[in-house]
């Protein structure tokens, strides 16, 4: 969790604690408005964490959509962006697709990653001849100030460096803390070798993208709903983490299709990814 | 901006917040307690979503019929020079363009060394712009629209001198059977045309800039694009170019990626299909 998000729940949660806290010696009424403030804090914490279910039961209740320009819209489901031209629907929703195992594998001190490199444009083909629909594989990155990574890096290295001397030094030295503390001292050392040499430091976001069509918004939403699942099965292949989009990340990436965010923004949306 | 408008709205509800708080436990009244301690869990909670949805507070405050209206307008325009979009949000212009990658080789001809270089190759294609950009695969429904069209027309025509060599009694039999036979080649090139997609598969960069107006975000983005383009190129060895008009809406809108004509084809070849 990033601090700017400690910040906001804190603050936010200062009201309802101090209603707990004095309203318990208000007699029946202060029990009722302390199972409230509980209540507003479960709300306030299922916000920060799981507000991708709470908003669309929210607007799904409500029976509300969103237009999010002339021609393009968010039905209450919040699952999916409903475009109308020229009498067809057009339906598009978006996984995610994060690559995480790579990521881990990229961290590797040894050239274990070789063979995945070696399948990775086999499997992609494979992928691609397997689907019969349009759909978009978006990777976005946000390079990272170099030099201040580098210096983080070097610092945290130093600092394990320091545990490591400490343990040595002991005078009964756990070989198990040893071994686990020179592990992640090679994982920094990968990490600057690398951008040694010339490798950026990236943020990145990867996720899918689909559209449906339809003669009525239920057919392109069904062919939508058919496609994600297709493209669901097809890449598991890359030990992809999908999930289906839902709620106002929806609108983001919509927009991200026309315009990419000033580089604060779009760090602050991958903070928001955790 | 946003962010600023963000910080504020939370301020202010929480700041409203804890003034009914402070009310509610200043007073000895139960009913003014429970109401302005409900009041205040109520804005502590509003307080807390502005986080994440201060974009929709004012538009959903101006609801209409169930619909919170976030922009009226067309989500972008089309710069004059065809190869660039213009969007404008929050008092600032933004404007995007594109850069095709023509890649045109396949994994089934590389030996295991050759796509270990490419591989690592197109992973450091990635990290070539110091702006953030997105890379994208598309794959998309080749454009049929302007042949179906065209095959259309034909079948039309055909269509008519056949009702109209029906229709006249001087006519020989012979004229009217080629007539027919025409008539049956041009359906049948329409249902085999339309009986499968035809798809390709295209690889792009996006990348995005801000001005002051539309000349300056335009100028910064395609001085961006074509440093890009020169290091993608570099790269990669292929020449990659930044695409106008069609090409480049074919990357953005539905309607573009899978062509009307097409898909209306293929909608009403399925409705045969199916009996409807």
């Amino acid at each position: 969790m990033d601090e700017e998000t400690i910040m906001y729940l804190g603050i936010s949660c200062i009201p309802p604690f101090v209603i707990l806290i004095t309203a318990a010696s208000t007699g029946i009424m202060g029990i009722i408005l302390g199972i409230f403030a509980v209540i507003a804090v479960a709300l306030i914490l299922m916000i920060n964490y799981v507000d991708f279910m709470i908003f669309p039961v929210v607007t799904g209740l409500l029976g509300i959509k969103i237009q999010l320009s002339k021609d393009h819209y968010c039905p209450k489901e919040q699952n999916r962006i409903i475009k109308y031209t020229n009498g067809i629907y057009y339906a598009t929703g978006y996984l995610t697709a994060n690559l995480y195992n790579y990521i881990f594998r990229a961290e590797g001190i040894e050239n274990s990653d070789d063979s995945e490199i070696i399948l990775a444009p086999e499997k992609w083909e494979r992928i691609v001849m397997n689907i019969d629909f349009p759909f978009k594989f978006n990777v976005i990155t946000n390079p990272k100030d170099v030099q201040k990574y580098r210096e983080d890096l070097e610092g945290d290295r130093g600092f394990l460096e320091f545990q490591i001397s400490r343990e040595s030094n002991s005078s009964n030295p756990n070989q198990m803390t040893l071994t686990e503390l020179q592990r992640k001292v090679n994982v920094l050392q990968a990490k600057i070798d690398r951008m040694s040499s010339g490798e950026l430091p990236l943020n990145t976001i990867m996720y899918i993208e689909t559209t449906g069509v339809g003669i009525s918004e239920k057919d392109a939403s069904d062919a939508l709903t058919t496609q994600l699942n297709r493209l669901e099965t097809v890449f598991h292949t890359f030990d992809l983490n999908i999930i289906r989009i839902t709620g106002r990340e929806i609108h983001t990436l919509h927009r991200l299709n026309y315009v990419l965010l000033d580089p604060n923004s779009i760090d602050k949306l991958f903070n928001l990814q955790h | 901006m946003a962010l600023k408008t963000q910080m504020l709205i939370f301020i202010i509800l929480v700041g409203i917040s804890v003034v009914f708080a402070v009310i509610s436990l200043s007073t000895t009244n139960p009913i003014i307690i429970f109401i302005f301690g409900v009041l205040s869990l109520i804005l502590s909670v509003v307080a807390f979503s502005a986080k994440y949805y201060t974009y929709l507070y004012i538009p959903a405050a101006k609801m209409k019929n169930k619909t919170i209206v976030l922009n009226e307008k067309e989500m972008f325009i089309l710069s004059p020079s065809g190869n660039s979009i213009v969007v404008r949000d929050e008092g600032v212009t933004y404007a995007t363009t594109f850069i095709k990658v023509p890649l045109y080789r396949s994994s089934t001809e590389m030996t295991d060394p050759e796509k270990l270089d490419f591989g690592r190759t197109f992973s450091r294609a990635i990290t070539i712009s110091k702006n953030t950009t997105k890379i994208s695969s598309e794959m998309l429904v080749v454009n049929k629209d302007e042949y179906i069209t065209k095959l259309r027309s034909k079948l039309d025509d055909t269509s008519q001198l056949l009702r109209e060599a029906e229709s006249n009694e001087k006519q020989n039999t012979v004229t009217i059977n080629r007539l027919k036979g025409e008539l049956t080649m041009w359906q049948n090139i329409i249902s085999n045309i339309s009986s499968s997609r035809s798809q390709a598969l295209v690889t792009y960069y996006t990348v995005s800039a801000f001005g002051d107006n539309e000349e300056e975000a335009i100028s910064i983005v395609h001085q961006r694009a074509e440093e890009l383009a020169t290091g993608i190129s570099a790269t990669l060895g292929v020449p990659a170019y930044i695409p106008e008009g069609d090409e480049l809406l074919s990357l953005l809108e539905p309607n573009y990626m899978i062509p009307v004509e097409t898909v209306n084809e293929i909608i009403r070849q399925k409705s045969i299909k199916e009996g409807i």
